[in-house]
């Protein structure tokens, strides 16, 4: 940057364009970070709701199972 | 990462690209609104803060912009107040009251009050400061600007604009604290309980309350105050009219973005007029005449937006205002004032735009977000990409806003037009204002309507917020490349103009603008332009190049640099030392242009606050106006009142199958609302309001849904059952039987994360819950329908039980649903017990309705019921009363199946038989034939073995066979007279042929039910022959000098090689495991040897009954003569000829036969129990009837014995000789199975002749 040439009410206005970008830069990336940790969370919660109706149907099962099974003894 | 490490940034921007680079599935369609669990929202606006940064730009506008930041502090408050009026809920009517002046707990009560009431009070207090500080700013602001010296200067319009807001502001703090009464009876109650206990000591307190309690009472106060202070300044409505003029034009030209600030223009422009129309001094006619005003067009405005949403149900009629003013002149508005409906009220007119926009706007955006999706760009994007994404951006923003517009304007205009009894015919007389305003308010075709629009609101929004990353990085390059190369480039131009023309005035202005905003290349000013000194460009150009961005003006820039542009080109009346004149049109065209265009930057660099108020569709469920209204009758309104749930609920009554993937977007509408009450109205009942409403609604909804999705597969899965033929014929006689209307329930059942108040709700599992809870009941209707009827009800109970495990398929592609097979055995009682309800009904019908019942026929195979019965009439459970969906799916269904299963209630046979093997399995018919053959026993050791008891003392001690001689008339006659006290017995002819035909019913259900059985298992078996290598023998022709065994065995070679992978056993060892394997061949083998051994259930009953027969009177006393008894009666089988003759003597016209009350189950007992006691032989060669038959055979006399026929006698006796033999070789054919190997020939035993005793000794 050539200082010499730019009057010094000037830099304050040309630093401020470059710091502005800066916070640009970074508030785009929390926004990516986000954006990345909603869809992470829905993600999550489609696998978590498959993984749960998994787990209900075994337990389920080892209801049922466990019912047929107590007849056999009881009898 | 350790700590103490040091991450450069670009290190932490790659750690954050490659967020993108990880999948993150989720498989669920997406038919929701946004919903975001982390909202990131960065502001920038710094409401002036920084303007004292900005050195080059001219203080006049610094000055502006630090007022300016003032007002926009005062009308931050005014809406805190605001809201604070809409959403005061009364308390003075929860507070007990005071009684009576006696009451000892008097000042307690007013102490308590005063506690309670003084925040209030105090928020009123400030309240009131507020309005006076606001008025006096604003009257000031006037007074400085109307200033002789001021009057000519330059306003800007952002300044106007702001001025307007005030204006607004007033007009709805006006409205809301008219609205509401609460406010002030809260305030009397306190001021009483102060003054009570004199809580206001001093003279300052004491003018304060009174000043407030004036305040609140009086309507208007605020306006009127402020008309009253506006009046006093000199030139006031020439202000007014500039702002008026300004909103006018800002209205016409679209300058406004989000639906409030349309709003806020239109209510300017009326209360504006309003403030300008005095009784003595301005009138706003005769300022219409001097066109510094254009009512014509205001007219058309105030007509299109006849009632302006504030808040909720907060409505104000901007005409009103015009109304009361002291000159009013109805002539001036004739719009306004005509019969005709307003617009807004119009939304199904201009549906059809909407839904066109909406498909054009949604292609465009999903090419872009295909392209920003799927490529990965090698270069940064051009300019001119860059700024069609800036305006597609925009165009969203706007399209979103127009809509949303609409459905609020839509929904004013409804609430403040309700329905009453007259114009829809479904309001009832009783109904209230706000279900008159909602509920009844809204044709179908409206509510669909507005179920689209927001869908479409809120889907766009959803789809908009998604690209919002690349919006946001193009928004801000265009927007900064937009701006430098304006001020790099093109303003060189006009000041290379000032400059010749030595114009200072217009030069300054523009190195102002240029100084405040521009970003030279590598931060240095081009050395020596010659536009600066007023020189043409050297004749190759002189070249500046704009450097690239990421990142937009600041707000404050902004602001500046549009202010200072404004001036330039500013053309108002009024305005005296215009500048437009001094520069080149085109210029002033350009820069017009660039005004114009940058109006919209401040939105676009703030996207995501501007998408989310262009899409706010919170208002859609407050109701604080109505709620006053009730006067505290209403705590809070019902869900049916509540738009939200009225168009959920619609799109779930009407079932309407386009509509059903919008359904979340209403339920959407209470998010915004929470969203609402949280963020913005910041009032904690007001959220526990929504969400109490939401888990009512939530429920509903769920209940609803699953239900009717239960219904719709229920009825699917009926119509895929209905025989074909059936509904052919049906529908060639005028019936139609239809199948469903197919309707998308499963993207609906694919919603595993729906959004709901912040709380994540998997859909698909409660509807799941639902629908095996639903096909539960559903089996066990089936099975209590067949507790409820007779055995033939067994089809029609398989049947149903295959349309739910048809339903259940149907559904388990989407749904988690239990095992079909364990459901049934739930319902029927079946898991922990060996046997269900299923086998238990069947066992008691066959005991209490078969067995005595029904009359067995072997020409048709079928038991028909007996014409007379001998038993009580049964008495069984009521049918379930379930709906109809729990049965076949519809009514009609319904019908159609009653009717084809009714062919099948008039008999029992083959079918029956099948069904029941089916439907009991090995373990159900075990327990049945165990039962039955209990019952036999009971018989033969009870019943029927007294009966032979008795009747064997009946029956004469001899009964010959008579020679031919005697003649068949002889023999008849013979027979009648020696069984004459048998044939008189009373009970013969009923309770001991019915239990006879009880024993024959029990064994012939023994025989059926097994050969049903063995065709089940043969139909099993057949299916699992490819499976276990069994290939049927193909046939091969026979051909000369061909071996055909030979050719055989190679045929079936190829053959089983291309069914080897068909072998189960085969392909489990080579691909499961051991134990696997083991199974399989265990499973193999036990199908395999199923029927090898040829056990017969049937052999294994008759033996059981043969082990029942040990009573000596079976088999009666050993034969005298130590070989046989001849005419002895002391046998079984010489009752059973009895017996026979009895029913073969043939009845009179009105008697029921033998075989019409009794079937052949009668003769199956005697020739079963006759067979098992061994004495076919004799009963063949000893029976009465039989004699008969071979004495008439060879007389062929047709006589008249004692008014019996010998004919018919006869021809019965040969119809049951033959029966007989039917059932003896049956029988043998069992018993003899085992024997017929062993002993290939009959054992013989031999008797010597009989020798005379004279004889014998001499030997």
């Amino acid at each position: 940057m050539s200082e010499k040439q730019q009057p010094v009410h000037q830099r304050p206005l040309q630093q401020d364009w470059a710091n502005r970008e800066y916070i640009e830069v970074i508030t785009g990336s929390i926004k990516k970070i986000t954006d990345f940790l909603n869809s992470f969370d829905t993600s999550c919660r489609s696998r978590l709701a498959t993984l749960n109706q998994k787990l209900t149907e075994l337990e389920r099962r080892v209801e049922y199972i466990e019912a047929r099974v107590v007849k056999g003894e009881s009898l | 990462m350790a700590s103490g490490d040091k991450v450069t940034l670009t290190n932490a921007l790659e750690n954050v690209d490659v967020l993108d680079d990880l999948p993150l599935p989720d498989q669920q369609p997406c038919i929701e609104a946004l919903s975001l669990s982390v909202h990131y929202r960065a502001d920038f606006d710094t409401n002036f803060e920084d303007k004292n940064a900005f050195v080059t730009s001219q203080a006049k506008y610094t000055e502006q912009a630090t007022v300016q930041a003032d007002l926009n502090l005062i009308l931050e408050e005014g809406q805190e107040y605001a809201v604070m009026l809409y959403t005061w809920r009364c308390c003075s009517r929860a507070i007990p009251q005071v009684k009576s002046n006696e009451q000892p707990n008097r000042t307690e009560i007013y102490q308590k009050t005063v506690e309670v009431l003084q925040p209030h009070v105090n928020k009123l207090m400030d309240f009131m400061f507020f309005q006076k500080k606001a008025i006096d700013l604003f009257c000031d602001e006037v007074r400085r600007l109307c200033h002789r010296e001021k009057r000519t200067d330059f306003v800007s319009e952002a300044y106007l604009l702001t001025l307007g807001k005030l204006i607004n502001m007033f007009a709805e703090l006006d409205e809301l604290k008219n609205m509401k009464a609460s406010v002030r009876n809260d305030y009397s109650a306190y001021r009483r309980a102060a003054q009570f206990l004199k809580v206001m000591a001093d003279q300052q307190a004491m003018q304060n309350s009174q000043n407030l309690s004036m305040n609140l009472a009086t309507q208007n106060k605020i306006r009127d105050t402020l008309k009253s202070m506006l009046a006093e300044i000199q030139g006031y409505d020439d202000l007014l009219a500039d702002v008026v003029n300004i909103c006018l034009a800002m209205y016409e030209r679209d300058m406004y973005l989000e639906p409030a600030e349309k709003h806020m223009l239109v209510k300017v422009m009326a209360f504006g007029l309003f403030m300008m129309d005095m009784e003595k001094g301005p009138n706003i006619y005769r300022m219409n005449e001097k066109k510094k005003i254009n009512l014509a067009k205001i007219d058309k405005i105030l007509k299109q937006l006849e009632m302006v949403p504030l808040y909720g149900d907060m409505m104000i009629a901007p005409y009103n205002y015009i109304k009361n003013g002291p000159n009013f002149d109805p002539s001036k508005w004739p719009a306004c004032e005509s019969s005709q409906p307003s617009p807004q009220s119009n939304l199904l007119g201009s549906l059809e735009l909407i839904r066109d926009r909406h498909m054009e706007y949604i292609s465009q955006l999903a090419r872009q977000s295909n392209e920003a999706n799927t490529t990965m760009r090698e270069a940064p994007r051009s300019d001119q990409e860059n700024r069609q994404l800036t305006e597609l951006a925009l165009k969203g923003l706007r399209l979103l806003s127009r809509w949303t517009q609409q459905v609020m304007e839509l929904y004013s205009w409804k609430l403040m037009n309700p329905t009453d009894p007259h114009a829809n015919k479904e309001c009832p007389e009783k109904a209230e204002e706000y279900e008159r305003a909602t509920r009844y308010n809204y044709s179908t075709e409206e509510k669909f309507a507005l179920i689209e629009v927001i869908a479409m609101i809120k889907g766009l929004q959803l789809l908009m917020s998604r690209m919002e990353a690349v919006f946001m990085d193009a928004i801000r390059r265009h927007i900064y490349t937009e701006l430098q190369e304006f001020v790099q480039k093109f303003l060189r131009e006009p000041l290379r103009k000032a400059t010749k023309k030595r114009n200072d005035f217009i030069r300054v202005i523009i190195m102002s603008v240029r100084d405040t905003c521009v970003d030279w290349l590598r931060g240095t000013e081009p050395v020596d332009d010659p536009a600066l000194i007023g020189k043409k460009d050297p004749s190759d150009g002189f070249n500046i190049k704009v450097p690239h961005r990421n990142v937009g003006p600041s707000s404050t820039q902004l602001y500046i640099v549009r202010t200072m542009l404004e001036s330039l080109i500013d053309e108002r009346a009024g305005v005296k030392k215009s500048m437009r004149k001094e520069m080149d049109e085109g210029h002033v065209a350009v820069i017009e242009e660039f005004h114009r265009r940058s109006f919209f930057w401040g939105y676009l660099l703030n996207f995501n606050a501007s998408l989310f108020n262009c899409c706010d569709l919170s208002q859609l469920w407050y109701r604080e106006f109505f709620l006053e209204l009730t006067m505290g009758k209403r705590i809070q309104f019902p869900i049916e009142m509540s738009m939200p749930w009225i168009l959920t609920d619609h799109i779930l009554e009407t079932k309407d199958p386009s509509m059903m993937e919008f359904i979340l977007y209403p339920l959407d509408l209470y998010n915004d609302s929470a969203q609402y009450a949280l963020m913005r109205f910041r009032k904690q009942f007001l959220y526990d309001e929504v969400e109490a409403e939401v888990n009512l609604c939530f429920d509903q909804f769920v209940f609803k849904l699953s239900d009717q999705i239960f219904a719709y597969y229920k009825h699917l899965a009926g119509s895929i059952m209905l025989d074909k033929r059936f509904r052919a014929e049906c529908m060639s006689a005028g019936e139609k039987i239809s199948y469903p209307v197919a309707n998308r329930y499963q993207t609906l059942l694919k919603q595993r994360h729906v959004q709901l108040l912040g709380r994540s709700i998997d859909l698909n599992r409660l509807i799941s819950q639902f629908v095996n809870a639903a096909l539960q009941k559903s089996i066990d209707v089936a099975i209590s329908r067949f507790e409820a009827g007779d055995i033939t009800g067994i089809i029609e109970l398989e049947g149903l039980l295959e349309v739910n495990r048809l339903t259940h398929k149907l559904m388990g592609e989407y749904l988690l649903l239990n095992d079909f097979d364990a459901m049934l055995k739930e319902a029927n009682h079946n898991v922990s017990a060996p046997y269900g309800r299923i086998t238990l009904h069947v066992f008691w019908e066959l005991n209490m309705d078969f067995l005595p019942n029904y009359c067995y026929n072997a020409a048709t195979n079928r038991f028909v019921k007996t014409k007379l019965t001998f038993e009580k009439d049964q008495k069984r459970d009521k049918p379930p009363n379930a709906s109809v969906h729990y049965v076949w799916g519809t009514r009609r269904l319904n019908h159609s199946f009653t009717t084809i299963y009714s062919l099948y209630s008039g008999f029992i046979g083959a079918p029956h038989f099948r069904t029941i093997c089916r439907l009991l399995g090995y373990q159900g018919i075990a327990v049945v034939i165990e039962e039955l053959l209990k019952t036999v026993e009971s018989f033969l050791t009870g019943t029927a073995h007294d009966y032979v008891a008795t009747l064997m003392r009946v029956m004469p001690d001899q009964c010959k066979l008579l020679r031919f001689d005697y003649g068949s008339p002889g023999v008849l006659h013979y027979y009648q007279a020696t069984l004459a006290d048998f044939i008189q017995y009373p009970d013969l002819r009923t309770e001991v042929f019915q239990t006879f035909k009880s024993i024959g019913n029990a064994v012939l259900f023994c025989l059926l039910v097994e050969q049903a059985l063995t065709q089940e298992e043969v139909y099993d078996l057949k299916h699992a022959a490819p499976f276990q290598n069994m290939i049927p023998k193909p046939y091969i022709p026979p051909k000369e000098g061909k071996d055909r065994e030979a050719e055989a065995k190679q045929v079936m070679k190829q053959l089983e090689k291309k069914y080897a992978a068909l072998k189960v056993v085969h392909v489990i060892e080579k691909l499961g495991n051991k134990t696997q394997a083991l199974i399989a061949k265990d499973g193999d083998l036990l199908t395999r040897e199923r029927l090898c051994c040829g056990l017969s259930i049937f052999e294994i009953v008759l033996k059981r009954i043969e082990s029942f027969l040990t009573d000596p009177l079976w088999h009666g006393e050993p034969p005298a003569n130590g070989v046989m008894n001849i005419d002895k009666c002391n046998e079984f089988h010489r009752l059973w000829s009895a017996i026979q003759f009895v029913y073969c003597i043939p009845i009179g016209d009105n008697e029921f036969t033998v075989e019409e009350l009794f079937g052949e189950g009668l003769n199956w007992a005697g020739c079963v129990l006759i067979t098992l006691l061994g004495q076919q032989r004799r009963f063949e060669a000893l029976d009465f009837c039989y004699h008969l038959l071979k004495v008439n055979r060879v007389d062929m006399k047709e006589e008249n014995v004692k008014g019996i026929q010998l004919k018919k006698v006869v021809d019965r006796i040969r119809k049951f000789q033959i029966l007989n033999n039917q059932i003896f070789s049956v029988l043998n054919k069992y018993l003899r199975t085992g024997d017929s190997e062993v002993m290939p020939t009959e054992h013989v035993r031999c008797f010597p002749p009989p020798i005379h005793q004279s004889m014998a000794t001499a030997i």
